[in-house]
């Protein structure tokens, strides 16, 4: 007997926010690499106008954002003409945006992330385990919210690390979390510290999370390989499989595909955070 | 009928009733619910400057915006005819996302191309304001470029209210103000500000000016051309009519080149007359008085006559009144009552306290006030008060005609100049003739009160 129906997969939707500079872009690109060597099937969706969310996956290669091909050629936009293949058959896309200081870059991942859903990017047949938004910076505008709006993400994940700005940003983050999830699915799967060597940065950050109500799903190390990597445009994993970093980033991936805890955040008030602070940073 | 249609509660203090004492609250923003008549910034600034029919007037946005407000008025033109078109830059997804900047000047750089206008308005609306375009910016560089003044007019209609749309497009006018040569001006000589010629008053006005020996320099904005504009500083003295729109520009003239300015109506027999004599008054010299006199004499007599026989026939009518700005509120109360009608509801979109304590003292005992009001509570003081004649702009005429009452546009699409000696007969005329029409006793609440004369027996009959 013949059985024709595949199984359908259930494709999980996550969002990597956190502070301008934390190191999203790199983290979820070598997270995504080795989701990949794990034999996922991942899609890359970056959410910032500078269009540089995908360069390790890529090879550098330059990519033609969404936008810029809206502008260009109309509405006329098919998906391969948007949506590169990059690492280990990761797929990348570049949402763009505007040069900075003009028009409206919320506005423009509104727009985007529509068009790929027009173009059939997330349908069954493309047999995704994963798709992954890297946003920029803090949630400034509706339009960056986005991805965490209507079900698009349905888990998050917060860059971050010991830094005071950091933490803050992370907090932030949660409110609008918070925001959504109140009439949403959104929930947030935890923090992961990608390290400053801050003092007791392990330990504050794993407090932080477990006073937001979640956890901190992996502490990555500082560590040069990854600059390493990224001057040849290359993720960890893809440059050098061999190294430690290799394996941190590996680690994570696991730790976020065995992931069950999903919450809904409990944003700290400014007194607590500071006192949380000052608790680990000045008095040990 | 009328007990179920309540005040909005908190905005019972601008409502007000004459005999009831108490303080009439205004300027202050619209109640969250109340479809308040007034309308956003971006309207204000283009009813104001539209009428300059020589100038190039393109709005930056989208599509809808260019189409609100486009030519519904007369704004007449005795020569050329550009301001009729409403150019936009049509602004879609692409120019939300990756502004708009390089469209409006695009589109600037081939319209004055194209039409070569004396000068060009950019008018910014809400989605301009949100994205931040550097309008002023691409201005500056479009007029280096072309050698016209292109003048951005900050009017986002979420700034506020028509009000401050009203500063927007005064502040630009003024741009251009100054500009020009004066050598040629006299020394009697005026500008008539916020008179839009919308049946061509602006035209009637200035010949009487011109008959007393008065140069009128710019008709601001009727009529209007940019190098009238230029040189309307070289005048002596500014006639404000439509105060509300007006009143900044004239205050800047007399801070900025000393030309001091009054307030005038050319509304009415009693109040066009007031104004001639203003101006001569002004200047002070006896022949001009002499020939506003004339002229005031000689008008009144041609019209008089009919007048009466209007008079007759319109006497112990009811109205209600509902306009923009003040100014035209006084002078409707007084041009009624010269008609022989009560004004028994009068209200203004956007009158000052100071206005307001003018309308009170000249209304009848009874007069209900209203600031910034709705359709609703228009609505209930036209049927309480059992209303034969409503005056106002295209917001209220459906209201007039739903419940039956014969209605005058004394706004924006009015096609019947109503200013001057002879726009006093043609107000009177154009009353007459609607409500003194028959149709108004088959209006359902007339043949209620014909088929139960007692129920309503506090109403008079005017089958």
């Amino acid at each position: 007997m013949v059985t024709t129906a595949t199984p359908v997969k259930k494709m999980r939707k996550v969002a990597i926010y956190g502070k301008g500079g934390i190191g999203k872009s790199t983290t979820t690109q070598n997270t995504v690499a080795a989701l990949t060597e794990m034999g996922k099937k991942v899609m890359v969706v970056g959410c910032d106008p500078k269009a540089d969310s995908t360069r390790l996956l890529l090879g550098g290669l330059a990519q033609r954002s969404v936008l810029d091909t809206l502008r260009e050629e109309g509405e006329d936009v098919e998906l391969e003409d948007i949506r590169s293949p990059g690492f280990c058959e990761s797929l990348c896309v570049e949402s763009g945006g505007p040069e900075p200081g003009v028009g409206c870059a919320g506005r423009g991942i509104i727009t985007s992330i529509n068009m790929l859903e027009q173009l059939g990017a997330y349908d069954e047949e493309e047999q995704l385990d994963y798709v992954f938004y890297d946003v920029l910076g803090d949630v400034v505008c509706g339009g960056f919210a986005m991805p965490i709006r209507e079900g698009k993400a349905e888990e998050i994940y917060i860059v971050c690390s010991g830094e005071m700005m950091a933490m803050y940003a992370a907090n932030n983050i949660c409110k609008g979390i918070l925001k959504f999830a109140e009439n949403g699915v959104v929930r947030l799967g935890g923090l992961i510290c990608n390290s400053r060597n801050v003092d007791n940065e392990k330990e504050m950050i794993e407090e932080f999370a477990r006073r937001l109500g979640t956890q901190m799903i992996h502490f990555v190390p500082r560590d040069n390989d990854v600059q390493r990597a990224e001057i040849n445009r290359k993720t960890v994993i893809d440059w050098n499989p061999g190294v430690q970093q290799a394996e941190e980033y590996r680690t994570l991936a696991k730790a976020i595909d065995k992931n069950k805890l999903l919450v809904v955040p409990k944003p700290l008030s400014i007194e607590e955070l500071e006192s949380l602070l000052m608790e680990f940073g000045l008095f040990q | 009928m009328t007990a179920n249609i309540h005040i909005l509660p908190g905005r019972e203090d601008q409502v007000w009733q004459k005999g009831s004492g108490g303080n009439l609250a205004c300027d202050r923003r619209s109640l969250a619910g109340s479809v308040t008549q007034r309308a956003c910034a971006f309207c204000g600034s283009r009813v104001v400057l539209y009428p300059i029919a020589d100038a190039l007037h393109i709005v930056h946005g989208p599509i809808g915006c260019a189409v609100y407000n486009w030519d519904i008025r007369g704004s007449l033109s005795s020569g050329p005819q550009l301001h009729r078109n409403s150019f936009s830059t049509d602004l879609q997804e692409k120019e939300v996302i990756f502004g708009g900047e390089k469209k409006l000047h695009a589109s600037l750089v081939e319209l004055i191309q194209y039409y070569q206008p004396k000068a060009a308005f950019v008018y910014s609306t809400c989605i301009v304001g949100l994205i931040g375009d550097d309008v002023q910016a691409v201005c500056k560089a479009v007029s280096r470029e072309t050698g016209i003044d292109v003048i951005p007019v900050e009017s986002p209609g979420f700034k506020g209210t028509k009000k401050t749309g009203y500063q927007a497009a005064c502040e630009a006018a003024f741009k251009l103000v100054g500009t020009g040569d004066t050598s040629q001006i006299g020394p009697y000589s005026i500008n008539l500000l916020g008179e839009f010629n919308i049946a061509g008053e602006a035209w009637m006005i200035k010949r009487y000016f011109e008959r007393m020996g008065i140069e009128v320099v710019a008709t601001i904005t009727g009529d209007g051309r940019v190098d009238d504009l230029r040189r309307c500083h070289g005048a002596k003295l500014n006639l404000v009519q439509c105060s509300g729109s007006m009143t900044h520009l004239a205050k800047r003239l007399d801070e900025d080149y000393g030309v001091p300015f009054q307030r005038v109506s050319f509304f009415g027999l009693e109040d066009t007359a007031r104004a001639l004599y203003a101006a001569a008054e002004f200047f002070g010299d006896p022949a001009l008085m002499e020939r506003a006199q004339e002229i005031v004499y000689e008008e009144i007599a041609k019209i008089t006559p009919r007048l009466k026989e209007y008079r007759k026939r319109l006497k112990g009518k009811k109205a209600a009144l509902y306009v923009g700005g003040a100014f035209k509120a006084f002078s409707l109360v007084l041009a009624l009552r010269a008609l022989g009608m009560k004004t028994v509801l009068a209200g203004t979109q956007t009158g000052s306290a100071e206005d307001y304590e003018q309308l009170k003292e000249i209304c009848d005992p009874g007069t209900v006030i209203v600031d910034d009001s709705n359709p609703l509570e228009l609505a209930k003081f036209v049927l309480e008060k059992d209303v034969d004649l409503f005056i106002g702009g295209v917001k209220e005429r459906p209201i007039a005609f739903k419940l039956g009452v014969a209605f005058c546009d004394h706004n924006h699409e009015r096609k019947i100049p109503l200013a001057g000696f002879e726009g006093m007969l043609n107000f009177a005329e154009e009353v007459a003739n609607s409500v003194l029409s028959p149709i108004w006793r088959f209006a359902p609440r007339r043949m209620a009160q014909a088929l139960n004369p007692k129920e309503d027996s506090h109403h008079e009959c005017n089958c």
